[in-house]
């Protein structure tokens, strides 16, 4: 378990550079992908399969597909030329700065904790991951998720508003 | 242990070459389909009665001049058919395709790997099949190829959503993600009795996925040469073809697993009921391709999203309101 999710690390971190580093933005989003499947894997270490399915089901195949089409609609590789901009290097210079503080506080501050509330490893490898989390998203959790669908519906129909503006 | 990883081998090894194999004779089946359905005889010529013309397109298909396009992105142009194939061959790994047999004393389950969301991993990998068409496409430096990417590309996109969404109906009944679950929740009754509608909703929007004809606007070849495997040439495009056909046994696999029973029945042994089975939706596919013209673009996008669409969210509501009033 430990080797794999190391390689998972090492492919997830070489995968993220090269999104960003990469010139042709077709490129870049199939390295986000890869990314995404690396995330995927996590889940699965974790023995959170239901999440890994969802991860590769809605991020890889479904958003990422979208982007690569915009980017093939746009024909984004014509652009050659990178415009450097100084505030936009200002801007990811403090980000980088928060995060890393950000981290940094949680590696100092985290120990391994126990495992609280009425599910057991045990517990939950009998009755499957899969329905404890939809009895948690349809009973504790059930006010965020729905504000979650809400926000959704809202871009859609903002989605929908903006292309029927242009024509 | 180790029993068990041998056994494991040899299930992959025969699922594979079993796969490939059915790939292979499909083509040869579909050709044979045609020819009765518009009044000929189909290829007759290599072996007793064509027997030997898949092994004969192979050979032929290895021996051609591979051609890469100038300006072509390589290494794309070279990955793209094989995405196409590797989900469609992975797809078979949870599929169970017959009862558990009794080996030496250990009991081997007929089915590669049992994960418990078995459902979900098909969804998650057919839903990467899309990128094998859409980055040969744009991969070509073509124009054919890229608007038949492209409208590739939106098609399956608008198909996925019905496609996952009648697949609900059948988990709702059986109360789990696990094919092999599924398959012995069906030991009384098949769930098509249950799901007719969703039952045909996968199998329309499964046919939009594979890019068969009503559905092949991507390499609608009165228009755009053959969409986006316009360029490839060789190997390269037997891959797209392996996969294309792979893809159809896989889904008519998934048919089979999720409304007809997967391999139970009486009498016969369960791997042949699983064959048989399986080889009459494969009939059902091919039969659709040669019967229906293909749709115009607009029509196409208006069945997916106006039609079917609503059609499996009905679906879903109508079954969860018997489910409660039955108290099951």
């Amino acid at each position: 378990m430990e080797a794999l999710f190391y390689i998972f690390s090492i492919i997830a971190v070489f995968s993220a550079l090269m999104v960003i580093s990469m010139k042709n933005p077709l490129t870049s989003a199939l390295y986000l992908v890869l990314c995404f499947f690396t995330i995927a894997g996590f889940y699965v270490i974790l023995g959170m399969q239901f999440l890994a399915a969802m991860q590769v089901l809605v991020y890889a195949g479904a958003i990422m597909v979208l982007v690569v089409l915009v980017i093939m609609l746009l024909n984004l590789s014509k652009i050659k030329k990178i415009k450097m901009d100084l505030h936009q290097i200002f801007i990811a210079g403090v980000i980088f700065i928060i995060l890393l503080a950000e981290i940094t506080i949680y590696i100092i501050n985290g120990y391994p904790k126990k495992p609280t509330g009425i599910y057991t490893h045990a517990l939950i490898n009998k009755i499957g991951n899969t329905q404890i989390l939809g009895e948690f998203l349809f009973t504790k959790y059930i006010l965020p998720f729905e504000v979650a669908s809400v926000l959704l519906l809202v871009a859609i129909i903002g989605a929908y508003l903006f292309a029927k503006k242009k024509s | 242990m180790i029993f068990w990883l041998i056994a494991e081998i040899i299930k992959i090894l025969i699922v594979f070459a079993g796969l490939l194999a059915a790939a292979a004779y499909l083509t040869l089946l579909e050709r044979k389909v045609a020819a009765k359905i518009q009044n000929r005889m189909g290829p007759m010529e290599a072996g007793f009665h064509g027997l030997l013309q898949p092994i004969a397109d192979g050979i032929k298909l290895f021996f051609k001049e591979d051609i890469i396009p100038a300006d072509a992105d390589k290494i794309l142009f070279l990955l793209a058919p094989i995405i196409v194939v590797i989900p469609a061959l992975t797809t078979f790994a949870v599929i169970p395709f017959g009862a558990p047999v009794k080996i030496l004393g250990h009991t081997v389950p007929l089915q590669i790997t049992n994960v418990n969301i078995g459902i979900l991993f098909i969804l998650a990998l057919s839903s990467l099949g899309i990128y094998g068409v859409v980055l040969g496409g744009w991969a070509s430096n073509s124009k054919y190829s890229l608007l038949g990417g492209i409208r590739t590309a939106a098609q399956m996109i608008s198909y996925e959503i019905p496609l996952v969404l009648s697949i609900i109906g059948v988990i709702m009944i059986a109360g789990d993600l696990s094919l092999s679950k599924i398959v012995s929740e069906q030991s009384h009754i098949w769930f098509i009795v249950y799901q007719p509608v969703g039952f045909i909703i996968y199998l329309i929007a499964s046919t939009a996925e594979m890019n068969r004809v009503p559905f092949d606007l991507g390499e609608a070849e009165g228009e755009l040469v053959a969409g986006f495997h316009t360029e490839y040439s060789s190997m390269e495009f037997a891959f797209y073809f392996i996969g294309e056909y792979a893809q159809i046994v896989v889904n008519s696999a998934i048919i089979v697993t999720l409304f007809l029973g997967g391999w139970q029945g009486p009498f016969l042994p369960s791997v042949l009921w699983f064959l048989i089975k399986l080889f009459f939706v494969v009939l059902i596919y091919l039969w659709l391709r040669w019967t229906y013209p293909r749709l115009r673009y607009d029509e196409l996008m208006d069945f997916g999203w106006k039609f079917l669409l609503p059609l499996a969210l009905a679906n879903i509501i109508v079954t969860g309101f018997i489910m409660i009033l039955m108290n099951k």
